[in-house]
């Protein structure tokens, strides 16, 4: 790793078009600025860490049948609307399937 | 992983016999859930950005799930057999989702300018808890250019956005 030393107000570039500023520095709190593209996905870590968790439990532990779960859905009062149908076409996801 | 990704593909030739790679032909996809299912070139979605976790998935496609009257959805990983996440489209789990799209992720589905990409939720099952129940992740929902096939998870507003908003 890295090991940069930064007082308030320099900064440190990162390719070459990405800057990461040391903005303010008080009571046990860094306050950064970052220029980057729009491209550039920028999020604290502890949110990266509960997406990536969230869909690991979502995309590997989905259990194959889904009957019971669509009994869970039911059973609250969460009602389908009727236009469910046109929805999945829209998305793509009706229509022809070969198994 | 690359010899398991290649055995998972396994794109087949054309009839025609052109030999040459073609785009059209449907592909044999390996799934831990479904068996192997053949699946048309024109349905798979790619993914510009990698759903956090999986950067080595970034082709899936759409299954229907054929319970009665069933809202769900399979996105099934081309890439990876064991890995299919539950969705469904945004607005059946709150008619009013409307988050903002920031300007770069709409750049990178390239969305025409006045309109929105799809979005759909993922959807997260306790199927064994005492309490079986569902869970929608509103935070970091899948946007999708339909027409392109792209999609990609964006990430909203955690003080605005639940990652695990139950359904009931």
């Amino acid at each position: 790793m890295l090991i940069l030393a930064r007082k308030a107000d320099e900064a440190i570039v990162i390719g070459n078009d990405i800057t990461v500023r040391v903005l303010e520095i008080k009571g046990g709190q860094v306050k950064l600025g970052v220029e980057a593209p729009a491209r550039v996905m920028i999020h604290r870590e502890e949110i990266f860490k509960r997406i990536m968790a969230e869909n690991k439990r979502a995309g590997l532990d989905a259990p194959t049948d889904l009957a019971d779960m669509l009994d869970v859905l039911k059973a609250g009062v969460w009602k389908l609307p009727a236009r469910v149908d046109g929805l999945l076409d829209k998305v793509g996801g009706g229509g022809k399937e070969k198994l | 992983m690359e010899s398991r990704v290649q055995g998972a593909i396994a794109g087949r030739r054309s009839a025609t016999g052109s030999g040459g790679k073609d785009l059209t032909s449907p592909l044999m996809v390996k799934t831990s859930r479904f068996g192997e299912i053949e699946v048309d070139a024109d349905r798979i979605i790619a993914m510009t950005s990698p759903i956090l976790g999986f950067s080595e998935s970034r082709r899936f496609f759409l299954r229907p799930h054929h319970g009665p009257e069933s809202p769900f959805l399979w996105l099934q990983s081309v890439e990876n057999p064991a890995l299919a996440f539950v969705v469904v489209p945004a607005n059946l789990v709150d008619p009013g989702y409307r988050p903002e799209i920031s300007p770069g992720d709409r750049q990178e589905l390239e969305v025409e300018p006045g309109r929105d990409p799809e979005l759909m939720v993922i959807l997260t099952m306790y199927r064994e808890a005492e309490q079986p129940r569902i869970t929608a992740n509103l935070l970091a929902p899948l946007a999708l250019n339909v027409e392109k096939r792209l999609a990609k998870q964006i990430l909203l507003d955690p003080a605005e956005y639940d990652i695990a908003s139950p359904l009931e």
